[in-house]
């Protein structure tokens, strides 16, 4: 087993959800959040696979690809209705879409 | 034998569940005669219970049969018993021969009603509960047929459902009648705990002993008797009983069901004989109502309140018979009222109903001359209602009266209440008599009854069209006095009030006594000097009354004296709604206003209410944290993470 140590696969998973976490809780874009909710996603699959690496285990990679499902469908189901907001001319601001009535 | 009496009894029960199953797969007056056929039986098998009953030797007159145990509780039975007796076979007879009588009158009378089918289903129904009350061969089975006629006595009152009126009345009637059912069922409470058993022979032999106890059965039986025939101090619901229609005034409320407390009195005359100031109450109570309502009789202006009133009145009589010991005297009384009683109410349902529902007598006079029919078969019951020889009333009302002579002082006050009744009666008899029928007819009736077709009101109208064609002036071919299956029975009534009576005689023949003395005998037999003394005296006062009302209402019309006193206290009934309404109504009324008020709303609203509010205040509260910003929400999660991360790692 070659390359560098678990850590830094660690610290670079940190570094991508911490973007991530800042995308979501600072860009109003319900597109730039959606992109920054893969971000963190994938943070989190890093850290899991990286963690399956060091313990030799295929548990945390098996749980890394139901990670990227979930996050699959969750792109299909958000693009869908950022796109049904978009055709009905509403603002892409998430600060203005607080009511679910129309 | 025994199958006849079974026979009697379940064909009336038979007749109202086909009607009712049939539903409307039968036409109206299919129902009417499948009940009418039912009561028919019913009284064809009493028949042949009497024929049979007469032919044994009078010790072995008693057959009680039970069909089965229906509640065991240790040594406690009670079956589905009947008992045929001599008193059983005559009350069976008059229930189901009168009843029959009425119920084949109600054919014409409630034609065209919209409810034809329940009616009838209905009346079968009383006919059976009232055969079951009369054929009950212990207290259960009594209490049984007592709470059914109730019911049915509730459910013909409302009949007409769409009054608020008949409702209203039906109600007063059924609870006036349940707190005589709770007294009964006390005492009977009382009898199975101390006789363990509710059958008729055994239950009846509780020794002088318990003297306590007797008298508290006593007042429980009169209490049910008094209710259920409208006796001071229960009285009240009977005038207003009158809101149902009229045959059914002439079965329940008049020839059967209201005399059921003297059947009861009769029936339970051990339990009396043992408690003999009860059943001097009894009779005090009796004495009471008669005058009582025959004074009220006399302001009325409705025509069936004035007949509920006598109805009232002579049940007075019986009441007081039964309380005095003259057991046959009063049955035989009970027999020949429900002849003269349901004549009097046919006869007035056909005035009724020839005048399209219209009661008020102030609107009416002069029918006679257009139905001399129901004019002659009126004043025929009248006369028997007064009881002037050779009518029926003379030969029962005045062995009554007789009754009450030798009794000592309390005796003597009684018989001198019952002479200023019978005065009474012959007063406001025929001030009904004269107001009605003679004279020419008023500007009401003329436009009612000379006219072809009559109006046809709610009280039920007759579709005989044609038998009485508009004949210019000459009122005297008028024929509406109503289909033949109303007249016939007021016709059979009308022979019946005139001979009904010569069943007994007392001095000269007795088969009346004769046959209820197995089942009781009489405490004491008036000598016919008695009797005579109470015949002329009661047979002068009744002229008396008959004269003052020729005086004043019939042909002289002197004027009435008017004392406003008397006749606002006569026009509010003695004020015993009034009274009633003060002491019972308002207090509860009151008491539950204030338990509202003192308990419901501060504790169990304050309790129940006050955790649903403040789940409710809580839910505001929370709401304002649901912004609907995502941000907000994604904030609150990283923050809460990082919190939770740092706790964690700081416990670790």
């Amino acid at each position: 087993m070659s390359g560098p140590a678990v850590s830094w696969y660690l610290a670079v998973a940190a570094f991508l959800f911490a973007t991530g976490a800042l995308g979501v809780l600072l860009r109003r874009s319900p597109l730039i959040i959606l992109l920054s909710l893969e971000i963190m996603l994938n943070g989190a699959n890093l850290a899991l696979i990286a963690f399956s690496r060091h313990y030799g285990e295929s548990s945390g990679q098996i749980f890394a690809l139901a990670v990227m499902a979930v996050a699959a469908s969750e792109v299909v189901v958000g693009l869908g209705l950022i796109v049904a907001i978009a055709r009905r001319r509403i603002d892409l601001d998430v600060d203005k879409l607080s009511t679910l009535r129309g | 034998m025994i199958i006849a009496a079974w026979i009697c009894l379940v064909a009336p029960l038979a007749a109202a569940l086909l009607i009712t199953l049939l539903g409307t797969g039968i036409s109206r007056r299919a129902a009417a005669y499948v009940a009418t056929s039912s009561v028919l039986g019913s009284f064809a098998a009493a028949l042949v219970v009497l024929a049979k009953l007469w032919g044994e030797s009078p010790e072995q007159r008693s057959h009680p049969s039970t069909v089965w145990e229906w509640l065991t509780a240790g040594t406690f039975h009670v079956g589905l018993r009947i008992l045929v007796d001599p008193l059983s076979v005559f009350m069976m007879l008059v229930v189901s021969g009168v009843g029959f009588l009425i119920v084949a009158y109600s054919i014409g009378y409630m034609d065209g009603d919209d409810e034809e089918r329940r009616y009838f289903a209905y009346m079968a129904l009383f006919v059976f509960s009232m055969l079951a009350l009369v054929q009950a061969g212990n207290y259960v089975i009594l209490l049984v047929g007592w709470g059914l006629v109730g019911l049915s006595s509730y459910l013909l009152i409302g009949f007409w459902h769409e009054r608020p009126a008949a409702i209203a009345a039906a109600k007063k009637a059924f609870v006036m009648n349940a707190l005589g059912d709770a007294t009964m069922a006390l005492a009977f409470f009382v009898l199975i705990q101390h006789r363990h058993s509710l059958n008729f022979p055994d239950a009846f032999s509780i020794g002088p002993g318990h003297g306590w106890l007797v008298n508290l059965v006593a007042l429980g039986l009169l209490g049910g008797a008094v209710a259920k025939s409208a006796q001071l101090p229960l009285q009240t619901w009977l005038p207003d009983a009158m809101e149902g229609p009229t045959p059914v005034s002439a079965l329940i409320h008049a020839a059967t069901m209201v005399t059921a407390g003297v059947y009861l009195i009769v029936r339970t005359h051990a339990v009396f004989e043992h408690a003999p100031r009860v059943q001097e109450l009894a009779a005090g109570l009796g004495a009471g109502t008669l005058l009582m309502a025959g004074l009220i009789a006399l302001v009325q202006t409705d025509i069936k309140r004035v007949i509920a009133y006598s109805t009232m009145s002579q049940i007075g009589y019986m009441f007081l018979g039964a309380g005095l010991g003259a057991y046959a005297n009063a049955e035989f009384h009970l027999l020949t009222h429900a002849f003269f009683k349901a004549l009097l109410f046919l006869a007035a349902g056909l005035v009724i109903h020839a005048l399209a529902g219209e009661q008020d007598i102030r609107r009416m006079g002069g029918v006679g001359r257009l139905m001399p029919m129901t004019r002659i078969t009126f004043l025929i019951g009248s006369l028997a209602l007064v009881g002037i020889p050779p009518f029926a009333g003379f030969f029962s009302k005045d062995s009554i009266i007789a009754s009450s002579l030798g009794r000592g002082w309390y005796g003597d006050l009684l018989f001198t209440a019952v002479l200023a009744g019978t005065f009474l009666t012959g007063l406001y008899a025929f001030r009904l008599f004269f107001i009605v029928f003679p004279g020419e007819p008023s500007p009401f009736v003329r436009e009612h009854l000379m006219r072809g077709s009559h109006a046809h009101g709610q009280e039920g109208a007759h579709g005989e069209d044609g038998a009485s064609q508009t004949h210019g002036h000459d009122v005297h071919e008028h024929a509406g006095e109503g289909p033949f299956s109303m007249t016939a029975p007021v016709l059979v009534l009308a022979v019946l009030s005139v001979i009904g009576g010569w069943l007994q005689f007392a001095p000269l023949w007795h088969p009346v006594s004769n046959w209820l003395e197995p089942v009781a005998r009489p405490l004491a037999e008036p000598t016919n000097t008695q009797e005579a003394v109470a015949s002329l005296l009661a047979f002068l006062l009744g002229l008396a009354g008959i004269a003052v009302a020729t005086l004043m209402y019939g042909t002289h019309r002197l004027a009435v004296p008017r004392w406003a006193f008397g006749q606002r206290v006569l026009e509010h009934k003695f004020y015993f709604d009034e009274l009633y309404d003060v002491v019972f109504f308002r207090p509860a009324v009151g008491l539950a206003r204030l338990f509202l008020r003192g308990f419901e709303e501060p504790f169990v609203r304050g309790s129940v209410g006050g955790v649903a509010e403040s789940f409710r205040d809580l839910g505001l509260l929370t709401r304002r944290l649901q912004t609907g910003l995502v941000r907000t929400y994604a904030l609150a999660i990283a923050a809460s993470l990082a919190v939770l991360t740092i706790v964690f790692v700081a416990v670790r």
